[in-house]
């Protein structure tokens, strides 16, 4: 009896969901969204992702540098959140994965453009990170003079760097010896 | 004097001890010879009132050339009468060690002196190929019945984790063998192979004399998915802790919890008290929500679907407070090696302060409400009796064991965390019935919403998170412990190199709770089997059918998942009746 009188004192429990909108917390985790304006391709939420849900890898050709997400994989940890430096990737209060039917839509893709080596010609990174660390220095101070002389060594890859290095240094060990 | 140095001395009038070593300094590590295994493990079980908390086989041959089992007792004392306990400040873990030689993979069994030990000796068998010799049950308990001999997946050269034997045809599957008891007729009636009351799967097999069960037994293990291979080979420590979230679907934070705080203390790192707390909270905050649903259940399962729904619907601001916290609805994705990953804000303690004042009052309302039930009452007493001996022989864990008169808690054994600063009672009750049980779920919920109150109050500022500076030290290994809603966890952790796990041996609280519950069966209807094991509060992921047997006319007859539940719910219509 007591259990009926509860009923009526407490009322209506549920929602009239999906026609009643259900409200999260301010601080709700849900799909991490991703915006496309801000990704550098730095690849670092890729590293990060504990449960392999981001995957950035080069397409086939080698021409774009293809950012994958699959939200059946994810486990809304928000380590891409965390560790994303321009805010490309952050976690929405969006929590409705089951209702879509089909697998593909699951997923999520962005394609970057490749910079290639000055050395070597093959690719490295995007152009939009070499356009961020530009512009990152030149906010650090630097100015366009040496920043003039700078930009071949980053648009060069880190194995023709060290391959640079190893060059410069054996030759300054053999005039050592002379 | 080092903590458990009289403990240690006690074991070496008997036994010779070759290493003694502590990491960190509650927990020692003591090597015996592999003869000597049995007896040092039953004195510090029985007479100096040790509990089996796990134990651990491992494949040491790239290390030492053997085989090592590490036996891990909490020593807290037998606790069989008020003053059998052992003094706070001496409180510790003591681990037998002992060598096995690799060219012969056998060593006396320990369940002969401590029946504790017989599901960890089967499973060691099942994943290493290590035999205990007078093992009165050898049969197979972790993987499936159709697996190769001679297969051990938990060796380190046996198999790749991506790799799984070739699946054998249905009909050419063995069939598990069930204990039986002796009499003139058996009925058999096999339950499952869903289970009753929460839908996961798991083999029982229940021996009726009329209406009354004699003895049971279980199969389980249908859902063993190889964690622990799977996190040696390819997890590292960022990984692991998601993962060990997902062993279970309600405890799942303790676990994280248990299998972080193993990897900091082999190291020796500590986290910011900020942090300390927060995991206090989330861990409160699963047993609130885990004990809901079990008191919830356990109506059910006897009909009284109108509190179920009271529980469940309460049971919603538990979900509601776990957001605040968190961010998700359940306390997931949260815990790093070296803090917690998020940090909350003072807007959300206030919302959250106001929720645990809505859980306290309607859960005392609706408590009261079941209580005025007297048929209500009258299912739960004096069913399921777990005798205080059969406890005390089998380490039961969790509100299993507290329903018995034990003062048994991982939380008040061996604080970790903030616990040791905040002030909270350990309910405990001596019916050992179902009832009991129960009522000691429902103060417990009072105890949580105390203690995350008082964590919300004396929430410590600064950082939540540390950047281990340590390094991982190779070989380096701690026990990590907490208590889930069901009990204890222990997870073990070895480090390996290359920021990798060498072994890690998780332990839910469900595992030890498993090998009593067939004398809790027993002298019991079958109307009552369901709520039983509800009432164990059983976790299937964590370890996991149901045979009727009917002794006098040998007849058996499997009960559907619903059969089971309506002759629960409804007593009528005897499900044995037509046979």
């Amino acid at each position: 009896m007591k259990l009926l009188d509860m009923a009526n004192k407490y009322g209506k429990a549920t929602y009239n969901y999906p026609f009643q909108p259900y409200v999260v917390a301010e601080n709700f985790r849900g799909k991490p969204s991703y915006i496309y304006e801000n990704c550098i391709g730095c690849t670092a939420c890729g590293v990060a992702c504990p449960s392999n849900a981001i995957n950035v890898k080069l397409n086939e050709d080698k021409t774009k540098l293809v950012w994958e997400f699959d939200a059946a994989r994810c486990i809304f940890c928000g380590r891409c959140d965390e560790v994303c430096p321009t805010g490309a990737v952050v976690l929405s209060q969006e929590f409705e994965l089951a209702v879509k039917f089909d697998k593909n839509n699951l997923k999520e893709k962005g394609e970057l453009d490749v910079e290639y080596c000055e050395v070597c010609n093959k690719p490295f990174t995007t152009k939009r990170l070499i356009s961020y660390n530009l512009h990152r220095l030149e906010k650090a101070g630097w100015n366009k003079e040496t920043l003039d002389k700078k930009v071949h060594y980053i648009r060069t890859c880190p194995d023709c760097k060290r391959k640079h290095k190893v060059e410069v240094i054996t030759q300054y060990l053999k005039r050592g010896t002379k | 004097m080092k903590i458990g140095e009289n403990l240690i001395n006690k074991v070496k009038e008997k036994i010779a001890i070759s290493d003694v070593y502590r990491q960190p300094e509650d927990q020692i590590t003591i090597t015996v010879d592999r003869n000597d295994l049995p007896e040092a493990v039953r004195i510090l079980y029985y007479d100096l009132g040790g509990w089996l908390s796990s134990m651990v086989p491992n494949d040491e041959r790239q290390i030492n050339g053997n085989y090592t089992l590490y036996y891990i007792l909490s020593m807290e004392g037998g606790k069989m009468t008020p003053d059998d306990e052992i003094v706070k400040e001496d409180k510790c873990w003591i681990t037998v060690k002992t060598y096995i030689p690799a060219n012969d993979p056998t060593y006396p069994s320990v369940t002969l002196k401590v029946p504790a030990a017989v599901w960890y000796e089967r499973e060691a068998f099942d994943m290493f190929g290590l035999t205990a010799v007078g093992l009165p049950d050898p049969r197979r308990l972790m993987v499936s019945d159709d697996w190769p001999e001679g297969l051990f997946p938990l060796r380190k050269d046996s198999m790749d984790y991506r790799h799984r034997p070739n699946p054998v045809d249905h009909k050419d599957e063995p069939e598990h063998e069930f204990i039986k008891p002796e009499g003139a007729g058996v009925l058999d009636v096999p339950l499952g192979p869903l289970h009753i009351t929460s839908d996961e799967p798991g083999h029982f097999r229940l021996y009726c004399d009329g209406d009354t069960i004699i003895d049971a037994d279980y199969r389980l293990f249908y859902q063993h998915r190889g964690m622990e291979k799977l996190a040696e080979n390819r997890m590292n420590y960022d990984q692991m802790g998601y993962l060990a979230e997902r062993v279970c679907g309600i405890c799942g934070y303790a676990h994280s919890i248990a299998c972080i705080e193993a990897a900091e203390k082999a190291i020796g790192l500590e986290i910011p008290l900020r942090a300390q707390a927060m995991r206090v909270i989330c861990l409160e905050i699963e047993r609130l929500h885990s004990h809901l649903l079990n008191i919830g259940l356990a109506c059910e399962v006897t009909g009284n679907v109108n509190a179920f729904m009271h529980i469940f619907r309460i049971r919603e601001f538990s979900m509601e407070l776990a957001q605040l916290v968190t961010g998700g609805r359940k306390t997931y994705g949260n815990v790093v090696v070296g803090g917690l990953r998020r940090d909350m804000t003072g807007n959300e303690i206030k919302q959250s302060l106001k929720i645990l004042e809505t859980i306290e009052t309607q859960t005392n309302e609706v408590w009261d409400a079941v209580m005025d039930d007297k048929n209500q009452i009258k299912r739960w007493k004096g069913v399921g009796i777990l005798d205080k001996q059969v406890a005390r022989d089998f380490s039961a864990v969790g509100p299993n064991v507290r329903g018995s008169g034990f003062k048994r808690d991982s939380r008040y054994d061996h604080p970790y965390d903030f616990l040791t600063q905040l002030d909270f009672d350990i309910p405990t009750e001596d019916g050992c019935d179902v009832f009991a049980r129960e009522t000691v779920r429902y103060k417990e919920l009072l105890q949580s919403v105390s203690i995350i109150r008082q964590c919300f109050e004396m929430m410590p500022g600064g950082l939540t998170v540390i950047k281990p500076q340590t390094l991982i030290k190779p070989q380096a290994f701690a026990i990590g412990n907490d208590e889930a809603p069901r009990g204890e966890n222990i997870h073990w952790i070895m480090h390996g190199n290359a920021q990798k796990v060498y072994r890690w041996r998780c332990r839910a609280a469900t595992y030890n709770n498993w090998p009593s519950l067939r004398y809790q069966f027993r002298g019991n209807t079958i109307a009552d089997a369901a709520l039983i094991v509800c009432s164990l509060d059983p976790c299937y992921s964590c370890t996991e059918r149901v045979t009727v047997v009917d002794v006098k006319s040998n007849k058996s007859k499997i009960l559907t998942h619903k059969d089971l539940k309506r002759y629960s719910q409804s007593l009528k219509n005897h499900p044995l009746k037509n046979l």
